[in-house]
């Protein structure tokens, strides 16, 4: 599946370091949501956000794939969309662990969407906290 | 991707408080001068039209000459971008990720 997200991460922490924040659910809950993740191929989980007036907060999950400590994926559904997220753990010489992430299967109608100019008004007012954050 | 420094002009254009505030005024009303912007806001009309440029630069706005003055009108198109969900997961996760980093340094 092409990926329509695609990031990439540079951490001075170890690579066991990193796959632990990422497959532990109190770990997870402190910098994603909370959620009763397991690194278990099959298990279906949940993260939890505060639900608000669009959105009831909840992300339904399943995991695809676990290669302790390279590679961990998993389904993300929410709002009607299911897209699979997928982490790749590469540690590098220095010590330093790299993170990529890709985030793919958006709809093509998601992806087209057009006007909903109304919308857009509306959605950069409520984002634009989330957004300060991001551009700090 | 082509679109990425028009995107990211859409995020620096609204990551400031005036220049939201500046889109909420123009989104209520057809059109305004920036006399009347100016009117709105604690700084001189200078300040306000350097927002109002940059918001210019990232296509939210448009700007005409009538007489003496410009008036500007909003165009919310580009805002479209931050709405649609593969910006929004990037914008997400590049929060989430600052936040793990965080965690991360805590630990050492």
């Amino acid at each position: 599946m092409k990926p329509d997200v695609s990031l990439d991460f540079k951490f001075t922490s170890s690579i066991e370091q990193v796959w632990h924040a990422l497959t532990d659910s109190d770990t997870l809950a402190k910098w994603i949501w909370n959620n009763d993740f397991q690194p278990i191929v099959g298990h279906k989980f949940q993260f939890r956000a505060e639900p608000n007036e669009w959105w009831d907060g909840i992300v339904d999950c399943e995991v695809l794939e676990v290669e302790e400590p390279h590679k961990l994926s998993y389904t993300w559904t929410s709002a009607g969309e299911t897209t699979t997220v997928t982490w790749t753990l590469t540690q590098v010489a220095d010590g330093t662990t790299q993170l990529h992430l890709d985030q793919g299967g958006f709809s093509e109608e998601t992806k087209a969407r057009q006007g909903a100019i109304e919308g857009a008004k509306y959605a950069w007012t409520n984002m634009s906290a989330q957004l300060e954050k991001v551009l700090a | 991707m082509n679109n990425n420094h028009q995107e990211r002009d859409v995020y620096v254009a609204i990551a400031d408080p005036t220049r939201r505030k500046l889109i909420r005024l123009l989104a209520e009303v057809d059109e305004l001068p920036l006399h009347e912007l100016t009117a709105q806001f604690d700084m001189g009309r200078t300040a306000v039209s350097k927002h109002l440029a940059i918001l210019k630069d990232a296509g939210l706005v448009l700007a005409r000459k009538e007489g003496r003055e410009t008036r500007y009108r909003l165009n919310a198109a580009p805002l479209k971008e931050i709405q649609d969900w593969v910006s929004f997961y990037e914008g997400f996760w590049k929060e989430r990720i600052a936040k793990l980093h965080l965690l991360l340094e805590e630990k050492k």
